[in-house]
């Protein structure tokens, strides 16, 4: 038996077969969670998010630590005994494990370069703005998190995002800039500051990820990628006027950044005509009536998510590799159905 | 109680037509606890010529949407507001909201299809939100 077979086989199996069918189930639950009209598009963003996430995440963090468990004690033993007739060690699973990482490497690859920020800029025009922002800053408390944390690029066509993953910061603009008032720039930068308190950089990295990784079950879940995403920015819109920013002059520097020439992805969210609307006619409302934190995020996305990953990892070391053992057994087997 | 909003409208009139905003204002500026429509007609009468059957209609109306209550009273209605101004205004703004943020439809809106704003859709949007400012400052 050629020892590649599982690895080969097993990593195309959990591509082709595995992940979709728990992308399939993700969205089952999206669907019911989308259904539930109880506070709207705005309701369970948390657990929404690690819907998404996990169900690539989960599943790939299982099998590489089965393989590797296996691989590090030598007891893949149904598998390798049974079809390899040998007490050796059987490094297979280990093999897997490299495979299953070199595959969502590759795959993250293209995720990655697209997360690199702008270039910082020392012009004149940059330290002016820099002063603005600055100015802007210390007259509102609201924004004080954001102190040192704002920096201004004069890159052609970036209006206004927040970049960097453990300590993210706001980049803004110069050209976008100069075409807000200090009122529109203020409400702005309210809407990145929950960027940045929530470590969106980070969430949204990770769920570009998560969707790379799973080529095959990706279109199932990129409709709900796409809402989740743009109830994310509507929720930051929500917040920022929740802590006092100005829901109009927010509204008008959204329409702002969304105009092209100062398009960028991450620029308040201003991408999609229907987006734009629905987060528009919500700061309308907010204008007769401040907002409340009216819907239910279901628990911290971060300590959810990083307590399941925990299990997975953890979890073939403490109940055994079973699934691992027919995943392999089961591509050798198909294997030498088909050279029969 | 749900109601349809009426754009660009302010107060009692997002969720009423004219009329019905005027009877509900003198309801509530009278403190009118319990009343028969000839009640209001004789207000109304004092501001503007108006038909017995047009208050009449109007009335029943505020009845149907569950506004105001009422019960009978030998051969005529007497009719009660069910909500005090500030409790009406309160669920307006609410569903204001809601229409804005929350249910179904807010749910399909962010379904469609995705598509970048033209520089129409974006001189509507921004039209939009000056109106709204405007409304606001008068």
């Amino acid at each position: 038996m050629i020892e590649a077979t599982f690895p080969l086989l097993g990593t195309a199996f959990v591509v082709l077969i595995v992940l979709p069918t728990f992308a399939l189930l993700a969205k089952a639950g999206l669907v019911m969670l989308e259904r539930d009209e109880v506070g709207g598009p705005l309701h369970g963003l948390n657990l929404r998010y690690v819907l998404l996430t996990g169900s690539s995440v989960l599943p790939i963090a299982w099998l590489v630590s089965a393989g590797l468990h296996q691989a590090e004690t030598g007891k893949s033993a149904l598998a390798c005994l049974f079809d390899h007739d040998t007490a050796e060690l059987c490094f297979e699973p280990g093999f897997f494990a490299l495979m299953l990482a070199v595959a969502i490497l590759t795959s993250s690859v293209g995720v990655m370069r697209k997360h690199r920020g702008a270039r910082v800029s020392s012009t004149d025009a940059a330290h002016t703005l820099l002063r603005r922002v600055a100015r802007i800053i210390a007259s509102d408390p609201v924004l004080a998190s954001l102190r040192d944390r704002v920096v201004v690029t004069d890159d052609d066509g970036f209006a206004l995002g927040t970049h960097g993953l453990l300590k993210p910061r706001v980049f803004v603009g110069t050209a976008f800039a100069a075409r807000l008032s200090d009122e529109m720039l203020a409400s702005a930068l309210g809407h990145e500051a929950e960027h940045v308190r929530a470590l969106d950089p980070l969430r949204y990295l990770i769920l570009q990820l998560a969707l790379a990784v799973n080529p095959f079950g990706r279109f199932l879940l990129d409709p709900h990628a796409a809402r989740w995403q743009a109830a994310r920015e509507a929720h930051c819109d929500r917040e920022a006027v929740i802590l006092g920013a100005a829901p109009l002059p927010l509204a008008d520097a959204i329409v702002r950044a969304a105009r092209p020439g100062a398009r960028e992805v991450v620029a308040l969210g201003a991408r999609d005509t229907a987006v734009l609307k629905f987060r528009i006619g919500m700061l309308l409302a907010f204008s007769e009536r401040a907002p409340a934190r009216c819907c239910h995020q279901g628990p911290s996305a971060f300590p959810v998510a990083f307590v399941l990953l925990l299990i997975a990892l953890l979890l073939p070391h403490q109940t055994g590799t079973a699934a691992l053992d027919v995943l392999h057994t089961g591509a050798e087997h198909a294997l030498t159905y088909l050279w029969r | 109680m749900t109601f349809r909003l009426r754009s660009g409208k302010k107060g009692l009139e997002i969720r009423l037509h004219d009329l019905e905003a005027t009877i509900m204002d003198v309801v509530w500026g009278k403190h009118l606890s319990s009343f028969a429509v000839g009640d209001v007609l004789a207000i109304l009468e004092k501001q503007r010529d108006i038909a017995y059957t047009t208050v009449m209609t109007t009335v029943t109306r505020l009845y149907e949407k569950g506004i105001l209550g009422r019960e009978r009273d030998g051969k005529r209605y007497l009719y009660s507001p069910k909500l005090t101004r500030e409790e009406f205004m309160e669920s307006t703004a609410r569903e204001v909201l809601d229409e804005a943020v929350g249910g179904h439809q807010a749910m399909v809106m962010l379904a469609e299809k995705v598509s970048e704003a033209s520089a129409g859709e974006l001189d509507d949007l921004e039209a939009l939100i000056q109106k709204r400012r405007e409304e606001l400052d008068a």
